[in-house]
């Protein structure tokens, strides 16, 4: 199947023709449809394809790491949504980033202030946020040992 | 859909509010002597304010309480707010400035000035929900540093604005709470992320208010609602109490009705702070002299400015009315004497996912403190873990938590490589194009937007479609630059057109440059006024 061969490489061709176009439009996500069939094609891998080894993401385990509780729904509802933009992703596996640096962020100084302890004065307010107070402990259910 | 509104008789019972007002000079600060042959003043709210309070035309109270009339007026119908104070603690504010100028004392820049504040900012007075139910109610024990420096100096906080949940959206749409409607359209977005902010200044409901960009989410909404919006260069604004979202992409901007509205509240901000590692020593200009009448402008005065035009921002997929009010732009540049040529940025459109990989992975980490222990709505289990993972599936939407997991995958063990350090090299790519283009141009234009605002339900079960929208203003935070957007034409659209913002884009720490020319480009723009109709004659006039 096209898409298999598409997940698997991590990058398809109806996203790269998305993002050769794309700037978006109202009409955009639609023309990715209608477009799908004449765009999608197999990619052969290359010796040189570092990513054939990703998994497509699975979503139930995603969740579970990420420590959100989703419904049985909202996992099939997700899937083939994050599936479509971790594809879209992939199209920086195409681009040529030998010898670039990568960026933290932008230059920025190095500031970081002197490690002295200081005391927070709003001490009380930040313990009347807790949903689960008893002096004073913040009160929290069982651990139960991981599997 | 009402789309005017007809004032009411009553509000003619107080002070006629004059926001534009007066032949007399105006000067920001008391120690400066007054000029004694001066022109009609800039084109600036705050800086009539400041006037109005200091000549006794008007008191702050009566300036409120006209304020809160229109503000009541049209937030049935736009809901920029998510939290409203209790009038009487904001006129006792007002009242308390009052004495204070009666008395001689000297107040601040931002005195009497109403400021709305993005719910993503801390305010320890005003719940701060971020837009989200697992912060519905939440108090944080602080203020966000650049709320505590606009108090300090005089700013009123009049409410919190709307935003899409934790600054993930492009519209509003995706807040916990309600949408906001675009004051040009109600039927339409008015951007987002920081969309209530927009709103609320486009329809005169406060003055200034503060907003984020991570992506845009301050730049978008200006362009949508006809607004002034300025992204500061990373590190010049305290991201102290701003809920984190993409801790190396964040930034705390303004809106105003005029540049230099946006600012005069960005100088109230900016400067170093020591509770921000990421935030600069280097100094705040002042920006504020730059803000000239325009009867003082020379006949070209921007002479010598070369102005990039991004090639790839004005091609296939944006609307023909942005392209032509963008050429229109640039036309009006070369009236005051710049040089305009159009400049390509190689690898621009990588920017865009490389933006995405790294919100969401940076966002999957900053949002795994919301797990209902320390603050927060809390859905109570009988075991640690089920009380994380229910208290973040009920706190959640649906945005949120897909790019959590988007981020959580990209993130994981053995995709590093594939995902974030590849979006980090494009980041360096980017930051480099874009340090080239600015050794030869002293600024960057392009749209803010491929469109004008859209309909409200177009975009919203297809995420690709609304993150392409998002083309012309991430790049910039890559690369960390301030950029201004304002207003500068229509297409068509509601009753009165729909407005279209410019982008202008600086070098690091830049905002001098850009506000002086801004201002200049603002001052002298035909057809100029960009007050939407929902918003009562008396201020339009």
């Amino acid at each position: 199947m096209g898409s298999v061969g598409a997940m698997v490489k991590g990058a398809s061709y109806s996203y790269a023709v998305f993002c050769g176009s794309f700037l978006g439009s109202p009409r955009l996500g639609f023309n990715i449809h209608n477009n799908k069939k004449k765009l999608l094609k197999f990619r052969s891998f290359s010796s040189k394809n570092t990513c054939c080894s990703l998994q497509p993401p699975d979503v139930s385990r995603l969740a579970k790491t990420a420590q959100i509780s989703l419904t049985p729904n909202e996992v099939e509802e997700f899937a083939p949504k994050i599936q479509q933009v971790i594809d879209w992703f992939g199209q920086l596996q195409d681009v040529d980033l030998q010898s670039v640096e990568p960026s933290i962020r932008a230059d920025t100084e190095n500031n970081l202030r002197e490690n002295a302890p200081e005391t927070f004065e709003h001490r009380d307010a930040m313990i009347g946020a807790v949903p689960s107070y008893e002096k004073p402990y913040i009160k929290v259910p069982r651990v139960l040992s991981m599997d | 859909m009402i789309l005017t509104l007809q004032t009411p008789r009553p509000l003619s019972r107080l002070p006629r509010f004059l926001p534009f007002s007066t032949n007399a000079s105006i000067t920001l600060n008391q120690s400066q002597p007054a000029t004694s042959t001066s022109p009609s003043p800039p084109h600036s709210q705050i800086l009539s304010t400041r006037h109005s309070l200091l000549s006794r035309q008007f008191s702050a109270a009566d300036l409120l309480r006209s304020h809160l009339h229109r503000l009541n007026l049209v937030e049935p119908h736009l809901h920029s707010f998510l939290h409203l104070p209790d009038p009487s603690d904001l006129l006792a504010q007002a009242e308390s400035l009052d004495r204070r100028i009666a008395a001689g004392e000297d107040v601040g820049p931002l005195a009497g000035v109403l400021v709305a504040v993005k719910d993503n900012i801390c305010t320890s007075d005003m719940p701060s929900t971020g837009g989200s139910r697992i912060l519905e109610g939440y108090r944080p024990p602080f203020d966000a540093t650049a709320v505590k420096r606009a108090k300090g100096l005089g700013a009123i906080v009049v409410g919190k604005t709307n935003l899409d949940e934790f600054g993930m959206g492009s519209t509003t749409e995706g807040s916990a709470y309600q949408v906001t409607a675009n004051p040009w359209d109600l039927s339409r977005v008015p951007g987002g992320s920081s969309g209530g902010s927009a709103a609320a200044v486009s329809a005169r409901q406060c003055v200034v208010s503060l907003g984020s960009d991570t992506g845009g989410s301050v730049r978008q909404p200006a362009s949508f609602c006809g607004v002034v919006g300025l992204k500061p260069t990373y590190g010049r604004v305290s991201r102290f109490g701003l809920m984190a979202y993409a801790s190396s992409l964040d930034t705390v901007g303004c809106f105003g009705s005029s540049v230099a509205d946006a600012g005069i509240l960005l100088h109230a901000i900016a400067g170093h702070d020591r509770f921000d590692a990421t935030s600069s020593n280097q100094d705040v200009p002042n920006f504020l002299s730059h803000f000239v009448s325009p009867s003082s402008f020379e006949s070209k005065p921007l002479k010598g400015l070369r102005v990039g035009l991004i090639r790839e921002t004005i091609g296939d997929g944006v609307d023909a009315g942005v392209i032509s009010a963008i050429h229109s732009a640039a036309s009006h540049f070369e009236e005051l004497g710049c040089s305009v040529n159009e400049v390509s940025l190689p690898s621009f459109s990588l920017g865009l996912p490389a933006y995405y990989i790294l919100a969401s992975s940076e966002s999957s980490s900053n949002l795994s403190r919301y797990d209902g222990i320390r603050y927060g709505n809390q859905v109570y289990a009988d075991e640690l873990d089920s009380l994380y993972g229910s208290s973040r599936a009920n706190g959640f939407g649906s945005e949120v938590k897909m790019r959590i997991l988007m981020g959580t995958y990209a993130l994981s063990a053995g995709y590093y490589d594939a995902y974030y350090k590849r979006a980090q090299q494009v980041r360096t790519i980017i930051r480099n194009s874009f340090k080239e283009a600015l050794s030869q141009n002293d600024i960057l234009i392009s749209p803010a937007a491929p469109s004008a605002a859209y309909k409200i339900g177009e975009k919203k079960n297809d995420p690709l479609a609304m993150y392409a929208g998002d083309i012309m203003t991430v790049n910039v935070n890559l690369a960390g630059l301030p950029a201004l957007v304002l207003p500068c034409g229509f297409v068509e659209g509601g009753t009165a057109g729909l407005p279209i913002g410019l982008q202008m884009i600086g070098a690091a720490f830049g905002e001098e440059e850009l506000l002086r020319v801004g201002h200049v480009f603002e001052q002298t723009l035909e057809n100029g006024r960009f007050v939407p109709p929902i918003v009562s004659e008396d201020i339009a006039s």
